[in-house]
């Protein structure tokens, strides 16, 4: 394999070094220094004073965190089954032979070139209460005006309609990735066979791309956990803090209150909930493929 | 071979440190250019949007009218203004001069990244008498000035003559229960809304709840915290009758439409669909601007006893640099001055001016509606000066618009909020 007088190792390093001194210093060391934090009571600007377990140890008895812990549960689970499905159905329809399939893949998957605050700002304004265009068209139909996001019980669903529409076309590319792999000798044999569109689906197409299935899950749940700017720039956390995330709260108690170490303690919990999450995740999908 | 390798190995290495060692470069070629010619005063702004273009040009005269400064933003408008101003304050290399609001001015000014100012205005004769009293307590801390107040904006109310007029109403409403009246007299003769107060969150937290309810207390003659800041002080009768205000307008009155949120309230008064409306005087550039609108802007009517409203500041301060150079310091302090000197251009934006000699002006007092609500700096108060403030104040918003939303019963609400206010000035 190795070329004579290559020093390939070497030269690996070289051309890695770049990146990697840039990770070293942006993802390594913040990730090593926020356990560090999570350990004193800091507010960026002054020295810390050694706080031991104390900020994990308040966490336990803070109401909001346990809040904000469940509102970012609940957020994983109004967005994650249906951006599977939405991403798959997508993926079905510009994968198919339907004449509109080029169109509807760039359609699909422009929403998720734009910004968070962009899309955040955007529908905030379709879904304001008193001047936004869907309420507009409510009371065209003879409709009560919604309170999309300032009704408690709406509130995180209106953030997650706007991050389907946001992120639906990323797990789309990931899902027309894993239907384009199955090969077409297959398809062809079924069609012999005489095998509908429905018995295709359900018989080759979904079982055939479990394992990208099984990927587009593990990523997705992750983002939704981390969900923040739709959330900050849509609802502020509101109504009266009930659509306020787990990721929000990091982000106040640390930048707005100055609380960097309960911050940093905060999460690390998120990190190891996911990281537990995943671990589950991929060993109950891995057993099944085995 | 190996020496052929080396030097391949020698210039990638070489490559990838010039790239760099040029990023220094720029860095350090910027550093030199500022000892020649005019003194160069950085500054960071958080002004967007309507403030940012009078904020604008007040920087462009100053740099008009003088040869020996400039004074130069070394960047663009800020997604997140104080994240950044903390990380830069922490590395200490912020710039020379920074806007920021007074009630985040005292969370920083115990952490010590701010200058305290007053051998520097001392040593320059800057004329402090010729600051309107309050606005200049506020910056204090401890005995000692930390920034210079460039405006106050107080919390106003905003009464639509054309409804008014329209509903037979000739006196401008004072106490609450007038408030109430001349809201209810609108909603049945003209059927638009009569008090357009913001009690929900959606791209803004419901913080006109809280700057009333404060406004309120300190009508009654109490305040929201304790003399010295360090437990809640609202779970007593004015904070009761105070509370009770906001949830029955809501509630009760059905003057404001429950769910309201900060766009909503703004846009209904804007667009003449509501008769009477609260917010800081910053709203008035773009109640201006709406043709057909016919509307006054007064301090905020003594509700619930005595004369007394909420206000906020936008102050000026000079962080801590690791190196002070004295002649740069007095050109900060020049042009601190000056802005707040021409607070009539500012005036243009909304804004109450904090000198003295500005209210005197031409240019001020011809403008329309800022000499109406230009007393409200007399009777404003600044927020309580503890480090907590920030969380305080959304916790305390929170929890307003959650008693607000739900009637709930003012006693209950308040016992909540005191346990959970005091638990939260603790923690710090």
């Amino acid at each position: 394999m190795a070329i004579p007088g290559n020093k390939d190792t070497r030269d690996g390093i070289i051309f890695a070094l770049p990146f990697l001194l840039v990770y070293l210093v942006f993802m390594v060391f913040p990730l090593g220094f926020g356990l560090f934090i999570s350990f004193f009571n800091w507010d960026i600007l002054s020295s810390g004073a050694f706080a031991g377990w104390a900020n994990y140890r308040r966490l336990f008895q803070d109401e909001l965190f346990f809040s904000s812990l469940w509102h970012t549960v609940e957020f994983v689970l109004i967005t994650t089954p249906v951006l599977m499905v939405l991403g798959f159905s997508m993926a079905l329809l510009v994968t198919g032979n339907s004449p509109l399939r080029k169109v509807s893949e760039n359609v699909f998957f422009i929403p998720y070139i734009l910004s968070m605050t962009v899309v955040g700002t955007l529908w905030a304004w379709l879904m304001q209460r008193d001047y936004g265009l869907l309420n507009q068209i409510v009371r065209q139909l003879g409709g009560e005006p919604v309170g999309w996001l300032t009704n408690p019980k709406q509130a995180m669903w209106s953030v997650g309609i706007a991050t389907y529409w946001w992120t639906a076309g990323f797990n789309m590319i990931l899902f027309s990735a894993g239907i384009k792999q199955i090969s077409k000798e297959i398809y062809e044999s079924s069609q012999i066979d005489g095998a509908n569109y429905f018995q295709t689906l359900f018989r080759i197409t979904i079982p055939l791309v479990k394992p990208t299935a099984a990927l587009c899950l593990i990523l997705q749940v992750i983002a939704s956990f981390n969900v923040f700017g739709q959330v900050y720039v849509m609802t502020g956390g509101g109504p009266h803090g009930r659509t306020r995330v787990l990721t929000q709260y990091i982000y106040e108690a640390g930048f707005r209150y100055f609380k960097m170490g309960y911050s940093a303690a905060m999460a690390y919990m998120l990190f190891l909930i996911i990281l537990v999450i995943s671990v589950i995740q991929y060993a109950a999908l891995g057993k099944e493929r085995s | 071979m190996r020496t052929h390798n080396r030097k391949r190995a020698f210039i990638a290495i070489a490559l990838i440190g010039l790239m760099m060692l040029s990023t220094l470069w720029a860095a350090g070629s910027q550093e030199q250019k500022k000892q020649e010619g005019p003194i160069e005063v950085t500054f960071w702004s958080l002004f967007t949007g309507g403030d940012g273009e009078f904020f604008d040009a007040m920087v462009d005269e100053f740099n008009r009218t003088h040869t020996d400064i400039v004074a130069k933003t070394d960047t663009v408008k800020f997604d997140n203004y104080y994240t950044k101003l903390t990380t830069a304050l922490s590395a200490k290399n912020a710039p020379d001069v920074v806007v920021v609001h007074q009630s985040n001015l005292l969370g920083y000014v115990p952490r010590g990244v701010f200058l305290s100012l007053d051998d520097l205005l001392a040593k320059n004769n800057a004329p402090l008498d010729d600051f309107v009293a309050a606005p200049l307590e506020a910056v204090k801390y401890d005995g000692k000035t930390y920034a210079l107040p460039l405006d106050v904006h107080a919390l106003i109310m905003y009464y639509n003559m054309d409804l008014f007029a329209e509903a037979g109403i000739t006196k401008v409403p004072q106490t609450y229960a007038e408030v109430i009246a001349a809201a209810q007299a609108v909603q049945a003769k003209t059927g638009a809304m009569g008090l357009a107060v913001d009690n929900t969150t959606a791209t803004y937290k419901a913080y006109t709840l809280t700057r009333l309810f404060m406004s309120m207390l300190e009508q009654q003659g109490t305040s929201f915290l304790n003399a010295d800041n360090s437990k809640a002080n609202f779970n007593n009768v004015a904070g009761e009758k105070a509370l009770k205000a906001l949830v029955d307008m809501v509630q009760v009155h059905k003057t404001t439409p429950a769910g309201l949120d900060y766009d909503g309230a703004v846009n209904a008064f804007r667009l003449g669909k509501a008769a009477i409306h609260f917010n800081g005087v910053w709203a008035t550039g773009s109640f201006e601007k709406q043709t057909g609108l016919n509307f006054k802007a007064v301090g905020l009517p003594p509700m619930l006893g005595k004369p007394a409203a909420w206000s906020g500041s936008h102050t000026l301060a000079i962080p801590v640099q690791r190196t002070q150079d004295p002649a740069k310091l007095d050109a900060a302090l020049t042009f601190i001055l000056w802005m707040t000197e021409h607070g009539d251009m500012w005036a243009k934006a909304g804004h109450i001016p904090t000198r003295h000699s500005v209210y005197e002006k031409e240019s001020f007092t011809s403008l329309p509606h800022r000499k109406d609500y230009a007393d409200a700096a007399s009777f404003a108060f600044a927020p309580p000066a503890t480090p907590a403030w920030e969380e305080v104040y959304s916790t305390t918003s929170d929890m307003l618009e959650y008693a607000v939303a739900k009637n709930q019963n003012v006693k209950t609400a308040l016992q909540a909020m005191e346990t959970k206010i005091n638990s939260i000035i603790a923690s710090y």
